[in-house]
């Protein structure tokens, strides 16, 4: 059967899930070394929100196959492809809820990051919002929400490997190169994105991020706001 | 003779408990000592690390000496057999394992009251770096711990 190079994935898609990888890990190797490393913990928690902040926006204005819209995993979609009759580009509707899953998963682990402390020195940008016995908690909250990433990137990796070994497609290229050969007839086009819905995107991460690890959320709404920051400390 | 040294014994075994007292207070007065340690810590994290304009060598100086004598204070007497039950401030969260790895929880707490009085030294001598990194390693001996004998909070 003829086969035609189609886009699938568009760049800054492609850059988010290579980078949100790297975060993942990296955020994974610093929690556990502790030490001085937590503060690249909580830096790199910084660049993870500003993926996933990224990601959601780009959910909207982002090409074709980014969009929430386009993949949205309907009953009747899943049906469709469960009996073997998903022919369409993009994430498949078992796929499309896999990632729906996994983004579900990192705004449960980041948002809880943001209040967690470690009983040693760290403390998340919002920490101050919350008592200590809710940080206490929203910390437990935020590992079990990674026991749970972990056992969905599990599933991730097994779904490429049935691809790969039993399906004979490799789902890894089409997420580097950002390209894909499909049947002639399965020809799709690739719409939207572009470089001025990019900065929009990039530029709305960017202050969240800002508004929250820059401590301005926390210093306006903390309840230790109202005390004069350079109240005398006594000597004795 | 056999009945006084039975009553020595007992005698002897009661002052031991007692020393340590009851396993609430034991729990309590270790709860207090860690939060009394955090807040100190946190003093020094926050003025070595998250913002060294505020840093003020008094302070840090001193919150290093309270960690070291907190340290040095005989914490492993806190830690009668019990005391992995019960509530002090609230529940313990010691884990059993505590009293069947003996040789790791001696290890771990010496080396716990090592790095404290090595930094309490370098926070009388050193640069706010050095400060920082040596506060690095003093936080690294506290995580070893909490991951070895401490249960993880409940959500």
């Amino acid at each position: 059967m003829p086969t035609i190079k189609i886009k699938v994935w568009d760049l800054p898609l492609r850059a988010f899930h290579w980078l949100l990888v790297f975060t993942v890990l990296a955020a994974y190797i610093t929690a556990e070394l502790g030490g001085n490393l937590t503060d690249w913990h909580g830096r790199i928690g910084a660049l993870a929100l500003g993926l996933l902040v990224f990601r959601v926006t780009w959910g909207f204005v982002g090409s074709t196959h980014a969009r929430f819209v386009s993949f949205f995993p309907t009953p009747r979609k899943l049906l469709t492809y469960l009996k073997g009759h998903w022919t369409a580009n993009g994430h498949n509707p078992l796929g499309a809820l896999s990632v729906l899953a996994l983004l579900g998963v990192l705004t449960a682990l980041i948002g809880t990051g943001l209040f967690a402390n470690d009983d040693i020195g760290f403390q998340g940008p919002l920490f101050n919002l919350a008592s200590k016995s809710l940080s206490d908690r929203l910390t437990a909250w935020h590992e079990f929400s990674f026991n749970v990433l972990l056992i969905l990137i599990g599933l991730h990796l097994a779904a490429i490997a049935f691809y790969f070994f039993l399906k004979k497609t490799n789902l890894v290229k089409p997420m580097i190169t950002g390209s894909k050969e499909v049947p002639k007839g399965l020809a799709s086009q690739t719409t939207g994105g572009g470089k001025a819905r990019f900065v929009i995107a990039t530029t709305i991460a960017a202050i969240v991020v800002w508004l929250i690890f820059g401590g301005i959320v926390a210093e306006q709404l903390s309840p230790a706001h109202n005390i004069p920051a350079n109240a005398a400390i006594p000597s004795w | 003779m056999k009945l006084k040294l039975a009553l020595a014994i007992l005698l002897s075994t009661t002052t031991l408990v007692a020393s340590a007292g009851p396993i609430e207070d034991q729990i309590k007065t270790r709860q207090s000592a860690y939060s009394f340690m955090g807040w100190n810590s946190a003093k020094i994290k926050a003025q070595v690390a998250d913002k060294p304009e505020t840093y003020n060598k008094e302070q840090v100086i001193t919150a290093a000496n309270v960690i070291a004598a907190i340290a040095n204070s005989g914490l492993g007497s806190l830690y009668g057999p019990g005391t992995d039950q019960g509530i002090g401030w609230k529940k313990t969260a010691l884990k059993p394992e505590f009293f069947e790895k003996q040789d790791e929880a001696k290890k771990l707490a010496t080396d716990f009251n090592r790095e404290a009085n090595e930094f309490a030294k370098v926070a009388a001598t050193g640069s706010v770096t050095e400060i920082k990194d040596k506060f690095g390693k003093l936080s690294e001996s506290c995580k070893s711990c909490h991951q070895s004998f401490r249960i993880r909070e409940q959500h």
